[in-house]
């Protein structure tokens, strides 16, 4: 058996977080290794303990979530931000993946897909509630429909499809050139006519695309 | 309003007495300019046409008077029998003017006229007295008496006759004169009052003058210090509803973090309780009993949904937490998906922090201005765009819909619209032609810290 993974928790609510650890070690492989009650505490007992996996709430008091995730991701990079957010919209998600979250989950679904989310940003993947990533993909669609304009996705070819997938994952440009077998020069030039073909800028705005597209949830 | 309309109608009566006592003072000045010459003319004509005729008769009487002597002594003198009766026969004719003379003038005497006047009758009748005697003469005693008559008798009381004529034509010169002092004295008159009309005229005038002056002056203050009044309320009007909406904003703020942090929260927790609560059930619970907790999670799971909601309506918290481009990037989601217009962002580059009131106010604008186009325009597509330019934010909506006449409209929460961008000291215009879309466009002005930063 693996090591099991170690995790913190930050929410201001206590039942929550008391719901959520229960939750959370009903899997044995999980260990809640601590409670943080606010965003300072967070990013202190994170860089203290140096979890695996930190699931931390958007909306908390001294040093909000996404202040918090992009302390610890800066700080302590090994650990992989969840996010649980009450605002199912595109700018919560763009800015958490931006702060360096790897997952984002719905508060109301947090019971159903926390242990996926957990699991998925331990094993190096992305995680998102299938609640967002289904509106962010009918308004992908609808916004495609609106404008007559055909899904870029079609100008993407199959060995940039492939890429994209693994980049939307949380793999990086050397990941991607392992797994392919390629040069990770190889990897950036078609890392960079994908966005240009997409009109993306980012990291987190490539997530955010494959989340409307629905390749990754 | 009352105690001014008291104040104001004493007033106007005394004002309308003021130029009604003017116009008739004028009124009067020229009907007594037009009586006075009137009567000085006829006065004149008649004082000239009496003395002419008085003296004409006068003129008859000396005239006739002395031609009776000259006539007495053809009679008297000449040899001829039948001359001297023709010659008679002139002298009786001559009396006879004489008395008709005398008659008419003695219907016209006065004054001072009348004693020389008598006296000239009495001599006159005295003299043809004295006359008549030689008239019944024989030609012989005519002869013989005549020339002694003519001078003691005729002659000498002919010149003291005419001597007495003379002296009535004096006193009728002087009743001339008389008449045209007593002219002069009507003229004297006239002009005194004339003058005094003019300045009691002009007196009148002057005070009416004034009391009107004073009068417009007093409505002038009262006409402004009502403007500043009324100026002062609408003033007083904008703060007040400025401060309505400013309170509104705040409370929705208040009322939609209640609601997501606490209200959810609260919903969040209940979620995970029951699925704690459904894990803990032993094996042997039935299926109804796991049915009814799924049922209890799903009705929690809606009332969250519709929790959320009621935040974002109220206010997104994009727009405190994120930004005001993401918020206007979720409303013009939800506008699109609610209505399916097609609602295209542009945005330029913008201050990395904009200030509270401004993002709430072109946030509302939008709002406005898409609720405007869903309800109203019957639009396919709205464009808008936010930009920063010279120190000012500026939001353009632009819709293809059927426009509206901005004479026809006051409603569409423009008004609204309005208030919220001269709060901020921003300019709103709406350029609309029915058929044609709108155009709807904000300019805020940013304060001064905030456009140096970016």
């Amino acid at each position: 058996m693996n090591k099991p993974v170690r995790i913190l928790l930050a929410d201001d609510h206590t039942v929550i977080r008391q719901g959520l650890r229960l939750l959370l070690e009903r899997e044995p492989s999980f260990d809640v290794v601590g409670e943080a009650a606010d965003g300072r505490q967070a990013v202190s007992l994170a860089e203290q303990l140096r979890p695996d996996v930190i699931v931390l709430d958007l909306a908390m008091p001294n040093l909000n979530g996404i202040e918090a995730a992009r302390q610890i991701a800066a700080r302590v990079p090994s650990t992989a931000i969840v996010v649980l957010s009450m605002h199912a919209d595109e700018s919560y998600l763009l800015q958490a993946l931006k702060a360096g979250a790897r997952a984002y989950l719905l508060k109301d679904s947090a019971d159903s897909d926390l242990i996926a989310a957990v699991r998925a940003v331990s094993d190096g993947k992305g995680f998102f509630s299938p609640a967002i990533s289904r509106l962010l993909a009918d308004d992908y669609v609808r916004q495609l429909q609106e404008r007559g304009a055909h899904d870029s996705y079609e100008l993407l070819t199959s060995r940039e499809r492939e890429i994209l997938q693994l980049l939307a994952e949380g793999k990086s440009n050397k990941d991607v050139a392992t797994l392919l077998n390629l040069s990770p020069y190889t990897v950036e030039t078609h890392r960079a006519n994908i966005m240009q073909k997409l009109n993306l800028h980012s990291a987190p705005e490539i997530v955010l695309y494959a989340v409307r597209k629905g390749m990754i949830s | 309003m009352a105690s001014t309309e008291r104040v104001r109608s004493p007033i106007r009566l005394v004002l309308l007495a003021g130029f009604g006592g003017l116009l008739a003072l004028l009124a009067f000045a020229g009907l007594d300019t037009l009586e006075v010459v009137r009567e000085i003319e006829h006065d004149n004509n008649a004082i000239r046409q009496e003395f002419l005729d008085r003296n004409r008769t006068l003129n008859e009487i000396r005239g006739s008077l002395y031609l009776s002597g000259t006539y007495l002594r053809d009679y008297l003198l000449d040899p001829d029998a039948g001359q001297a009766e023709s010659h008679k026969a002139t002298l009786e004719r001559t009396r006879a003017t004489m008395d008709a003379a005398l008659a008419a003038y003695g219907g016209r005497v006065r004054g001072t006229e009348r004693a020389p006047f008598e006296k000239l009758q009495h001599d006159l009748a005295e003299y043809w007295s004295t006359l008549s005697p030689a008239l019944t003469w024989t030609p012989e005693e005519r002869r013989a008496r005549g020339d002694a008559f003519l001078r003691t008798e005729v002659y000498p009381r002919r010149a003291s006759m005419l001597a007495v004529a003379d002296q009535i034509a004096d006193v009728n010169e002087r009743q001339l004169n008389a008449g045209d002092r007593r002219l002069a004295d009507l003229f004297n008159a006239f002009r005194r009052r004339v003058r005094f009309t003019v300045l009691a005229t002009m007196a009148v005038g002057l005070v009416l003058a004034a009391v009107s002056m004073s009068h417009t002056l007093r409505l002038e203050r009262e006409a402004h210090a009502r403007f500043v009044e009324i100026e002062h309320a609408r003033q007083e009007l904008r703060d007040l509803s400025a401060r309505l909406v400013e309170t509104q904003e705040i409370e929705r703020r208040a009322i939609s973090r209640e609601l997501h942090d606490e209200v959810g929260q609260t919903l969040s927790a209940i979620i995970v309780e029951l699925s704690n609560f459904s894990a803990a059930l032993p094996e042997t619970a039935g299926s109804a009993l796991r049915g009814h907790v799924e049922t209890v999670k799903k009705l929690v799971e809606n009332t969250m949904g519709v929790v959320r909601n009621m935040a974002l309506l109220l206010r997104p918290s994009m727009l405190d937490d994120i930004g005001l481009v993401p918020a206007l990037r979720w409303q013009a989601r939800e506008v699109s998906r609610r209505t399916g217009i097609r609602v295209d962002i542009a945005t330029g580059p913008l201050p990395d922090e904009l200030p509270d009131e401004h993002k709430t106010c072109i946030y509302r604008v939008v709002q406005e201005a898409l609720h405007n186009c869903a309800r109203h325009a019957d639009a396919h597509v709205c464009r808008i765009t936010l930009s920063h330019d010279n120190g000012e934010l500026l939001l353009a909506v632009q819709d293809d819909g059927k426009g509206f006449d901005r004479a026809e409209e006051r409603g569409l929460g423009l008004l609204g619209i309005q208030e919220r961008a001269e709060r901020l000291h921003g300019r709103f215009e709406v350029n609309s032609v029915p058929g044609k879309g709108t155009l709807l466009t904000v300019a805020l002005p940013l304060p001064v810290a905030e456009h140096q930063i970016a």
